[in-house]
Parts: structure tokens; C-alpha cells; sequence
């Protein structure tokens, strides 16, 4: 049985050996073996510095390989206003309240990265989403915060949203607290923010009392494009922060350097017993494991190093830019996506400090062999990841931001970007690109789009954090 | 009482083509357009993102914000933000989705 069934059935199957009736699943293997296969995918898709501009959508993409309408997509939720830049998006609920009765997974909460207008999508009928509740951005201005980017839901009936800008796009960014119940806006979720400017994605574990949020920049300084200028003017991040969960408290910054700028996605492991995880230092390039000592307090190495390569028609040697990466639900492999050089890498981390490169698919970027998928060319590269639930599909997006595809990949303005798949082997350690997947957004109703998160009903590697 | 002028702004799109909106009073470039159903580029609306860049042709504009979104390079390069901008002559302004990153500049050769 799918959890992309439109009733709660499914979910609850994971919880047979419980008596408390809450979303998502007991454990992340619970996850891993019962929650079926993916059916229906749900895929940011914004429109903002296309050529051909018009409203932003959350698309409704058929996974199920016996439907036929396989890989395409067959709905769109459309925003009602322009300009949103839809980036990240998450859940009401998920396994974090897992024994919370009376709850479940069936709200989307869409933020809008340039305009932080905050959209709510009822997906009780997983194949027929509607918009419910708009949060418009003076509302969320009232607070001092802007660009919204991160949504997970927490314990206690809330849901927690990373900002990266105060009312006016620039400095300190911090963190909204919405009601899981109404999604009114409660107000911040920090309490002593520290020395904690720049944000940007964030993790969990309240097991362990921590919350672990990375950095990109002010909205400012990213929203208009790259400059290495502001690199250099130390505009971007490069560091990390380590927060108490229960107290709302910034307690440590591990500053990574010229060894991790721009950190961006942060992942820890999903079994709660860990106390570690990894993150992607986009710039770079490389992935950094962050871990509790034995004396609580929390340090970091880089476990993977990448190097930039040279490129005859660009000014300076192009760094892979690693913009995303996840783990599998078993915690065994690490995949991570190289956009600007067009390849998604796979490494096995079972030796957590040591992980160790298995494969990796090229397709598309500066460097892919592969330049074309079903005959069509692949604009942009591998961006943001999504594994399915047992581990053995990996899909993918090309469009990273739009003003920086502007800058990187224009083809993505004109003719959209693309939804990839690679099946995994996760017994043998490789992945083989999906030759016959093609999801092209540049064929979407209105006009192309751009491809950004995405997220399937049930949960998935990104979103559901155990207790 | 003073009647507020009405400007003229002529939009150039990259393929040669133009469009013409009458701007009366303080109202920005983006949201005239939009009155008229001229899809101009824009995200956050309040001059932070720099999605809208458009470059100055003709004329002056006066942004009733900070441009954050744009350096002061950009600015004497004649980039502005209709998103926050009025006009304060008749002006013909360089618009389209690909100017936020001619400004902003590419790495490629």
C-alpha cells in the first residue's frame, strides 16, 4: 500500500505496534521498509526571472510507474500573485509527532523566498491540492524577518520556518514560530539569538537538545545574484550554529573559513540516537561532518574534498558548488549534487567519519558527458535531491535560484528546467541514471518553469525528523 | 492644490519591441505596468532582490526605498529597480528578465 493514498491508512500502518495514532512512522526503518513506494511528487516550481514571467506553482508530479501518466505532471497548484520565488517548502506534521493523536501529515507550508508571502496547501487528496490560508508578507514584516526557507515541523504544535533577513533584506535573519493548528504567525522561535546573523537551512534533534542552522548571506547580498566581490567582502557565510533546542539559546558558532563557505544544507543523521551529521559548504565544495564530544560540546572535520577545474570559457576555475546533499533513511549513503560541474555523487558513510565514494552520474552542468536526456537537453544540473523512501530511486532538479541560473545556465530563463531519476543499488553500492525519466518543465501549462524542492505525501529523506 | 504630473515611460524589451505605460503621481514603474498587464519581472517588491533590474535609457527615476539590491556600480551604470522606482520625467528604461544578471555579471567569457 502507497502512503500517497488519500486516507491516513497507510501512516497509521506504521504505527501497528503502537497505540498512539500520530503522522509519519516509529523509527526511520519503520519508514524505510513500510511507506511504499513514492506515487506522486509535489515539485517547487517558480517562474520568477523567466522570460516569459507569470505566477509561480507547486507541481503534482505522477510517479506511479503503472499510471499512464507516468512522469508527467498532472496538476499545478498556481499562486495567486507573481514574484513568490517558491524555494522550500515542508510539512505540518511528520514523524517528530509521531505519537501526537489527532495530527496529520496534510498541510504544505509554501513560502515564497523573494516576496515572503507564506502559502498553506491542504494535500488531504494527495493528487488534488488546494490552497487553503495566505500569510501575506507584511504580516510576516511585522516581525522583522524576511525571506523564508526552511519549514519543519516540531513537537509541541508548531511549525519552525528559517529566515534569512529582517523586514528590510538585510541583517540578522532568524527563525518564525506558526501555529500547526491555524498557521497564524506565534512569533520568533529564538530566544537569545547570540551571534547569529546569517541563516539559512537548519536540523533537529531535540533528543540531543540541539538545533544545528547554516549560512548563506543576507537576502540582499544572494537575491540579486553572485558576486565573488561579496565573497570576498566576507558577505557570505562560513560558519555554523549550534542552538539549545529546549532553550532557544545560541550556544556555539563553528567557524569552517576558507573550508566551508557558504554552508548551506544541513542533514543529520535520521537515526536519533546519532549525534552528527553533515553539511554541504557550497563554495568550497566541500561536505563537513559536525559532532558532539564527549563534553557536549560540538566540533567539525572536512570529510570530503572537492577540487574546482578548470573551464575554457569561463573566467575562473568553477568550483562543483555542492548545493545539496541528503541521507538515506538507513543512514548508509550520503548523495550530494554538483551543479555547477553536472554531477550527483554517491558515498557510502556506514564508517560515519570516512565515507567513502561509491558512484556518481553526470548529467548535464559544465563538465556532464551527458548533455541530453530523451532528446532533451539538460539545462542547468543535478540540484536538489529527493531518495525515495527505501533508497532506491534518486530524483533530482537542475534550477538552483533564479537569479543565479540567470548567471549560470540562462537556457533554464527560456526553456525551464528539468526533473531527473537515477535507481539506486543500494545492496550493490552504484546508481544507473534513469534513461526513460524525463520531467520537463519547460512544457508546463502557462509556460516553463524553473524545478526546485520536492517532496512526496508520506514523507521522505528531508523532511521528517524522530525524536 | 497641485495636480500631480503624469510621466511617460517606454519599456524597450530585448527583441526591439516596446510598451508605453502613463505614470501618474508616486506610483512605481512595476505596478503601473502591472495595472496594465505588462508581465515586468519582479520578486520581493520593496528593492532587495533585484529581480526587476531594468537600465535607464532616457529620463530620471527617483526609488522611494534604498536599491539594496543594486551596488553603486550598477547604479552609475544607470541599473534601477522599478519595483520601488517613480519617474520624475518622461523615460525609456532597458527591461526584461535577463538584465538582474548583465548587471550583477557572469563568469562566462
Amino acid at each position: 500500500m502507497s502512503t500517497d493514498e488519500p486516507s491516513p491508512s497507510a501512516e497509521q500502518h506504521g504505527h501497528e505496534h503502537h497505540e498512539a495514532e500520530g503522522p509519519g512512522y516509529p523509527t526511520p526503518a519503520a519508514m524505510r521498509t513500510e511507506g511504499g513506494r513514492e506515487k506522486t511528487a509535489y515539485v517547487m516550481a517558480p517562474r520568477v526571472g523567466m522570460e516569459n514571467d507569470g505566477p509561480d506553482f507547486v507541481g503534482v508530479v505522477d510517479l506511479d510507474p503503472d499510471s499512464n501518466t507516468y512522469s508527467e505532471m498532472i496538476d499545478a497548484v498556481e499562486m495567486p500573485n507573481r514574484g513568490d520565488e517558491l524555494h522550500h517548502f515542508g510539512w505540518n506534521a511528520c514523524s517528530s509527532s509521531c505519537h501526537a493523536e489527532g495530527l496529520s501529515r496534510q498541510y504544505l507550508v509554501v513560502p515564497g523566498q523573494r516576496s515572503s508571502r507564506i502559502h498553506v496547501i491542504d494535500a488531504e487528496d494527495p493528487r488534488d491540492p488546494e490552497m487553503v490560508k495566505i500569510i501575506e508578507p507584511e504580516d510576516v514584516f511585522e516581525y522583522d524577518l524576511s525571506a523564508p526557507h526552511t519549514v519543519h515541523c516540531v513537537p509541541g504544535g508548531k511549525i519552525v520556518i528559517s529566515m534569512l533577513g529582517d523586514a528590510n533584506g538585510e541583517l540578522p535573519g532568524g527563525f518564525l514560530q506558526l501555529d500547526q493548528e491555524d498557521f497564524s504567525i506565534d512569533g520568533r522561535w529564538e530566544g537569545d539569538p547570540g551571534p547569529m546573523e546569517m541563516n539559512y537551512d537548519y536540523w533537529y534533534q531535540p533528543r540531543h537538545d540541539v538545533l544545528v542552522s547554516s549560512e548563506w548571506a543576507a537576502p540582499n547580498t544572494y537575491y540579486p545574484g553572485f558576486d565573488l566581490e561579496d565573497v570576498e567582502d566576507g558577505k557570505y557565510g562560513d560558519s555554523i550554529h549550534i542552538w539549545s533546542w529546549e532553550d532557544r539559546e545560541h550556544l556555539q558558532t563553528l567557524e569552517f573559513g576558507e573550508q566551508g563557505r557558504i554552508p548551506l544544507e544541513v542533514r543529520m543523521s535520521h537515526n536519533p540516537e546519532e549525534t552528527q551529521g553533515y553539511i554541504g559548504a557550497a563554495l568550497s565544495s566541500n561536505v563537513i561532518r559536525f559532532y558532539e564530544d564527549s563534553d557536549g560540546t560540538w566540533d567539525w572535520d572536512v570529510v570530503i574534498d572537492e577540487d574546482p577545474r578548470e573551464h575554457e570559457d569561463w573566467d575562473m576555475p568553477v568550483p562543483p558548488l555542492i548545493t545539496d546533499l541528503l541521507l538515506s533513511l538507513d543512514d548508509q549513503y550520503l548523495f550530494f549534487s554538483n551543479w555547477l560541474h553536472g554531477d550527483v555523487r554517491m558515498y557510502d558513510v556506514s564508517d560515519a567519519a570516512n565515507p567513502r565514494l561509491v558512484d556518481q552520474v553526470w548529467a548535464g552542468g559544465l563538465f556532464g558527458d551527458r548533455q541530453d536526456v530523451r532528446g532533451e537537453s539538460i539545462r542547468g544540473a543535478p540540484q536538489m535531491l529527493q531518495l525515495s523512501r527505501d533508497g532506491r530511486r534518486l530524483y533530482w532538479t537542475t534550477s538552483l535560484f533564479s537569479s543565479w541560473d540567470n548567471q549560470f545556465f540562462p537556457d533554464i530563463a527560456e526553456e525551464g528546467s528539468l526533473m531527473l531519476k537515477a535507481d539506486v543499488y543500494p545492496d550493490e553500492g552504484r546508481m544507473e541514471l534513469d534513461e526513460d525519466f524525463l520531467v520537463d518543465f519547460g512544457d508546463a501549462p502557462g509556460g516553463p518553469a524553473r524545478a526546485h524542492e520536492i517532496r512526496w505525501p508520506g514523507g521522505d529523506c528531508t523532511s521528517d525528523v524522530w525524536q | 492644490m497641485t495636480r500631480a504630473t503624469v510621466y511617460t515611460v517606454e519599456l524597450v524589451w530585448p527583441d526591439g519591441g516596446t510598451e508605453t505605460v502613463r505614470i501618474d503621481g508616486e506610483e512605481t514603474i512595476v505596478n503601473a505596468a502591472d495595472r496594465a498587464d505588462i508581465a515586468l519581472p519582479y520578486g520581493c517588491l520593496y528593492g532587495a532582490c533585484g529581480t526587476c533590474t531594468a537600465q535607464l535609457l532616457d529620463g530620471t527615476v527617483r526609488h522611494r526605498k534604498p536599491p539594496r539590491a543594486l551596488k553603486q556600480r550598477s547604479l552609475d551604470a544607470g541599473y534601477v529597480l522599478p519595483c520601488i522606482a517613480v519617474p520624475t520625467s518622461d523615460c525609456r528604461l532597458r527591461v526584461g528578465h535577463g538584465i538582474q544578471a548583465e548587471a550583477v555579471g557572469t563568469p562566462w567569457k
